[in-house]
């Protein structure tokens, strides 16, 4: 099974992908990082941290313009991807395996769910 | 509606990403800004520009009526050169900054940013009342090609074109028998030239120019790059770094403007008295001293205090490193090697005063 049939995305082009010990991974759909082109900036939250759906938690900037990242439910983060502030340009390599974002443990009900999109569906969606 | 030059579907087919740019749909990039950066720095790179505006003024009082509006001195301009000016209001602020060419006895050729092409226009159109002279806007007839990096001239050579040529100068020239006007500037502080070419020849020409200039690894390149290119040389984006409230000596172009300057021109009392007793605001360059990005409208502070503001800013693929440029308050302690300090979502970072430009201009090469 690839990594995208197991995710959900946002309209705001990030994906939540739920891990093997309760935690969910989030970052930037591959469609996202297309679009804002060379990846040279990005700024993640501490771990501990609780955020709402819908909320910022981070920043990415590319060499045109900086960009909000929404998360797409609420969460406490657990944990963050160092080297993908210290590399930023991996996010545009890989945004799903060695450019995820950050874990967090879901603090949120299951309706949060309701308006993320399979993969697929996403993709349709942009078109 | 939006307007598209000549070669709009040529980048299209090239993979280009379109955006709105000016009014106009333009590329942003072919593959990467950071590459096609790298590509001019390095070889050579084909940059359309052919929304830039060309106005041709011509007439008995051409000379005249061009001292008027500029504050530059036109008579010290010979044949077949260029100069870099401003065109100035009443106040001395900058209704645009162009290059005129001397293409004739009494003959002219300014171009301008696209963006400003009908201002300038009227503004000059309302200057002309005392002057024997006819302001031809051909914007729609030409197509501007850019072709900037080291290995420029090699390329323009290979094509036929007499690359004796010294930079800010004009001629008329031919390449893939195709007749153009070879001006050697250009926007990204590398020698290079720009091919003034009518509008039919335009997709032929390019063409060309990318299959000679395989050889030196010739890249398309949009206009990302070429944002971040002019922001290492600290060149001017007018409505970024240049406005109609800012003067040409508040922008740090003095270096452009005659001290004496004879015949009275619109904006000449401000931009004397500024001349000889400093101004309020100056233009600097900042280099970030973290990894932090200065944009366009963010607000720098030094003690605590605001003392200006981002207008342009960015990241610099050569230095590695993020710069910007700011205007801020004209006061001692903010010189060269001051440390101020950028907010950037809510948080202030440091920022290095530093000279500009903030890589060195290339010379032309001669060959």
């Amino acid at each position: 099974m690839s990594i995208t049939e197991k995710i959900l995305c946002s309209k705001t082009h990030e994906y939540i992908l739920e891990n093997s010990d309760n935690t969910f991974t989030i970052g930037l759909t591959d469609y996202a990082v297309e679009q804002l082109g060379d990846i040279v900036f990005l700024e993640l939250p501490e771990v501990g941290v609780e955020f709402k759906k819908n909320e910022t938690f981070a920043t990415v900037e590319s060499v045109k313009a900086a960009s909000e990242i929404y998360m797409p439910v609420s969460g406490k983060i657990t944990e963050v991807n160092d080297a993908v502030v210290e590399s930023p340009e991996t996010l545009n390599e890989d945004s799903y395996e060695a450019g995820w974002l950050v874990k967090i443990e879901k603090t949120g009900d299951e309706s949060e769910l309701n308006d993320l999109m399979e993969y697929e569906d996403y993709k349709e969606e942009l078109e | 509606m939006t307007k598209e030059t000549f070669l709009h579907d040529k980048h299209v087919q090239l993979g280009a990403r379109m955006v709105d740019f000016a009014g106009w749909h333009m590329p942003v990039q072919y593959t990467s800004i950071i590459e096609e950066h790298k590509t001019v720095r390095e070889n050579v790179g084909l940059f359309d520009v052919s929304h830039m505006g060309e106005v041709f003024v011509s007439g008995k009082d051409s000379l005249e009526f061009l001292n008027k509006i500029v504050p530059q001195d036109i008579s010290k301009l010979h044949y077949e050169k260029a100069v870099y000016c401003q065109l100035t209001n009443k106040k001395g602020g900058l209704i645009d900054d162009l290059i005129i060419y001397k293409t004739g006895l009494t003959e002219y050729l300014i171009i301008c940013n696209a963006s400003r092409i009908d201002e300038d226009v009227n503004w000059m159109v309302r200057n002309a009342k005392d002057f024997d002279v006819k302001i031809d806007n051909r914007s729609h007839n030409y197509s501007l090609l850019a072709i900037q990096g080291p290995k420029a001239a090699e390329l323009m050579k290979k094509m036929g074109i007499n690359t004796e040529q010294n930079s800010f100068s004009i001629r008329p020239g031919t390449a893939a028998g195709i007749k153009l006007l070879v001006s050697r500037t250009g926007y990204t502080g590398e020698d290079g030239f720009e091919l003034l070419v009518e509008n039919e020849f335009s997709e032929e020409l390019f063409d060309k120019i990318l299959e000679e200039g395989a050889a030196f690894g010739i890249k398309p390149i949009g206009l990302g790059a070429r944002d971040t290119l002019r922001l290492e040389a600290a060149l001017h984006l007018y409505g970024n770094d240049l406005d109609e409230n800012t003067t040409p000596v508040e922008a740090g172009l003095s270096w452009s403007i005659p001290k004496e300057k004879a015949t009275d021109y619109n904006g000449k009392e401000v931009i004397t008295s500024q001349l000889k007793n400093d101004v309020e605001k100056q233009l600097v360059g900042l280099v970030m001293q973290d990894k932090n990005i200065a944009r366009h409208g963010y607000d720098v502070y030094f003690n605590g205090d605001k003392i200006g503001v981002i207008t342009s800013g960015g990241i610099s693929p050569v230095l590695n490193a993020n710069i910007a440029l700011a205007y801020v308050k004209n006061i001692e302690e903010i010189c060269t090697g001051a440390i101020v300090q950028v907010m950037i979502r809510e948080k202030l970072h440091d920022a290095k005063i530093v000279k500009r430009p903030f890589v060195q201009k290339h010379n032309i090469v001669k060959i």
